[in-house]
Order: C-alpha cells, then structure tokens, then sequence
C-alpha cells in the first residue's frame, strides 16, 4: 500500500490500522505531514486534560432520594388508577355500551325530575302539576268538554246553515276557537304537566261555551 | 514524530502520545467477522441491566451510576460548562430513564439509550439558561463558562482547549467530547447523536480540523518553540 500527502485527511476522518501505519512511515521521509500528524495525535491526547472522573459523594444518595420519590409518586398514581382499571380490560364494544346505558339512566333520571321535581316549600307555584293533580285535572276537562260537545251538537243545525251575519260570525269565531283548542291540545299532550297551558285550554273552552251558549240564545 | 505535538499559543509544547494513545481506529467497523465473546458479553449484561432498571430495582440504577456516573457527569459538565448543572443534568437523566423505561425496546443499547437521554438534557439545559439570559436582556452569546475543576497534569492546555471547543458547533463539540474524551466509538455516537456513522467521522474530522487551527501558534512563536 502506498500513501501519499493528499491521502492523510482521508485517513484522519476514516482510515484503517494499516492506512495509518503506511501514513506514519510515509511521515517519517515527509516533514510537513509529520507535523500534521503529531498535531493530530496531539489534539487526542490533549483530550484526556478534560476527562475528570473523580467522585461526587453526594449525587448518588440525592439521585437515590430522586428515584425512590418518583418510585413513591408513580406507585400513588397507579392506586388511584386502580379504581377503573378493570375497565380497561372490558372490550371497547362492551364499554360503548356501558357508556350508552350509563348516558340513558342519566337520561331517565333527568326525565324523571323533570317530570317529577322535587317539592321545595312554595306551595304558590303551580307552573308543574304534579301526577295527581294532573289526573284530576284532565279527568275534569274531559267532563267539561263532553258537556261543550253537547252544546255544540245542540248548536250545529244553526251554524252549518247560518240564518243571520251574526251566526256566520260566531260560526267563524268558533272555528278559529276549535283550531286554537286543537294547538293547545297537542301541545299539553307533549307537557301535560304545564298548568299555564291548561289555564289557556280552560280559557279557550270557556270562551267556546259562551259563544255556543250565544248561538243558542239567538235561537230562542 | 515523537517531539512532534500540539504547540499552545503560549509557548507551551506538549509531546505527542504514540499513534495506538493519540488516535483510535475501530477494529470493528473495518474488520468483517462475528462479535467478539467480550462484545456479546457487554450485551447481554446491557439487556440484564435494562430488565432490572424496568422492575423497578433501585440497585439496577445504583449500579448503572456505579459504571457509568462519573463519565456521565464528566461529559454533562464538559457540554454545560460547570459541576452543578451537570449534576442536576445527570440526576435528572437517570429520573427520565425511569420515567421512560417502559418505552425502551432495546432498539438501542440501554446505555446508548441513557446517553441520548443525558446529551438531550443537556441541551434542554443549554436552552433553558439560554431562555433566562435573554429575558435577562444579557446579549452575551451562550457558550460554556467552564469553573475550575481538579488539575490535570497540564491545566493551561486544558484551559486552552476548553476555549476552544466553545467555539465550535455544537455537533462538533459534542462528537469530539464523545469520541475523544468519553472515548465512544463512531456507531454508538452516530445512535447517540442521531446521524449516520459517516457523519459522526466527518464531523469529528472538521471539529479536530478547526481545533488544530485555533490551536496553532502563531507563526513567529511557532519557530521560536522550535
């Protein structure tokens, strides 16, 4: 093998064992790379002035200290893990669905208070009926409006054939009143327990009594 | 050769070591061949160690300090600049490995795995003062304040070559620390640092480059040294 000075660099980033030992021979006749030999070597020697391994007495039981804290820390954070770590070996598809379950109690619980609240010492609040009250009341309307059906029936042979402008008024006022039942009808199915529509359905079918109680007394 | 050195700004001269001290060429990456008995056996004890540090084995760590704490703190203190952050530097690697050992596949030695760990502590370390200088309004450019520590046999060459290792990049600086001071070997610096084993060897030659001109005497002291 034969060096050459345009080989060392080579051969200081990544020469072999045999490359060097041809560049030291080859240093031996060359001055220049002689130099820059020695200065290389020199530079690794010079290296070992920073390597300084002399015992730190304190950092072991510090970094001991250190470790069995973090040891202490990890253990409590496991322990209050524990607690649902049994959920973590259920398969996803079983904890869906116990999540879905768990959101639907939560649901019905919400339906259940919602529908039934809790009574809190204000007997003057009657937005709410409660579940006897409202039996009552629906038992109440139905009699009410059988017996507005009855006047109705009573009062149909005027309204179909309207003999005067004012029958044909009362025979729109009633229809518009029928259509307003049926609204607040639909809307106390959906919130039976909402006693502010029930005044208003109690208002309507008064409102329908009289004017059925009018077309009548024209009658006689 | 033999008088052949290093010549200091100063005048100092220091004597060349013999070629087999000043420069190591690894066997391994140029001779084909197994690993060695003594190889396979520093693996295994590496797995064992790993193992050990992963139950939870407090000596594990103990002796994980035991064989390689002084170098780790020589290396954390030689990129920081002074002791006690490289104590801290070192402490709070061995807290990162047993924070992260779980995640440790033996893709990697374990050891090469904990000096990684200690290099980039260090340089979130260097990050951190630098982040409290600038809000400090200190516009002085970060490089290693290097307090005294145990004479060496030649404290003004030490000195010298402290300054000028703070001129280098940071990569250089940490291949030539690596290599030359903790003497690692081109494949572990290359897993250590992130690059390839040719880089390693390349970056090592620009920084012992740059380090030879910043270390050479000026022209005239240079011929009266000779």
């Amino acid at each position: 093998m034969n060096v050459t000075c345009n080989d060392r660099d080579r051969i200081f980033e990544d020469g072999t064992l045999a490359e060097w030992a041809v560049l030291e021979a080859h240093a031996a006749t060359c001055p220049l790379c002689a130099e820059e030999l020695g200065a290389w070597t020199s530079l690794s020697f010079a290296a070992q002035e920073l390597r300084d391994y002399t015992e730190s007495p304190a950092l072991w039981p510090r970094i001991e200290r250190a470790l069995a804290e973090e040891a202490e820390r990890k253990t409590l954070r496991a322990e209050s893990r524990g607690w649902f770590s049994f959920f973590r070996n259920i398969p996803l598809g079983w904890q869906t669905a116990a999540a879905g379950a768990f959101v639907l109690v939560l649901t019905i619980f919400a339906g259940w208070f919602y529908l039934h609240p809790p009574r809190n010492g204000q007997p003057g609040d009657q937005s709410l009926l409660s579940s006897k009250v409202l039996k009552e009341v629906e038992s109440a309307e139905t009699t009410y409006v059988q017996a507005i059906d009855k006047l109705a029936a009573e009062a149909k042979p005027q309204l179909d054939n309207p003999a005067t402008a004012l029958l044909a008024n009362y025979h729109e006022k009633l229809l518009v009143l029928d259509s307003a039942i049926a609204d607040l009808r639909a809307q106390a199915g959906m919130n039976p327990s909402n006693a502010q529509l029930r005044h208003q359905l109690l208002a309507m079918y008064q409102e329908k009594q009289h004017t059925l109680e009018e077309v009548l007394e024209t009658k006689q | 050769m033999g008088t052949m050195g290093l010549a200091l700004p100063w005048k100092a001269r220091i004597s060349s070591m013999p070629r087999e001290r000043g420069t190591r060429v690894e066997p391994s990456e140029h001779f084909a061949g197994g690993p060695s008995p003594a190889v396979v056996n520093a693996l295994s004890e590496d797995a064992a160690l790993a193992a050990a540090c992963r139950s939870g084995d407090l000596r594990a760590y103990e002796r994980l300090y035991a064989m390689h704490g002084a170098r780790m703190k020589n290396l954390a203190r030689n990129v920081l600049g002074n002791p006690i952050d490289a104590e801290d530097a070192v402490q709070e690697t061995f807290l990162k490995v047993q924070r992260s050992i779980a995640s440790f596949r033996g893709q990697s030695s374990f050891l090469t795995w904990t000096y990684r760990i200690l290099i980039n502590t260090c340089y979130d370390a260097r990050r951190s003062r630098l982040r409290k200088k600038e809000v400090a309004n200190d516009d002085s450019e970060e490089t290693p304040r290097h307090e005294p520590r145990t004479p060496g046999a030649h404290p003004a060459l030490r000195m010298a070559l402290e300054r000028a290792l703070a001129k280098l990049t940071q990569h250089q600086r940490d291949v030539f620390l690596l290599y030359e001071v903790e003497g690692f070997r081109h494949a572990e610096i290359a897993r250590m640092l992130e690059m390839t084993e040719a880089a390693s060897k390349n970056t090592l030659f620009q920084a012992k480059k740059n380090l030879r001109q910043m270390l050479e005497p000026p022209r005239s002291s240079a011929a009266e040294a000779r």
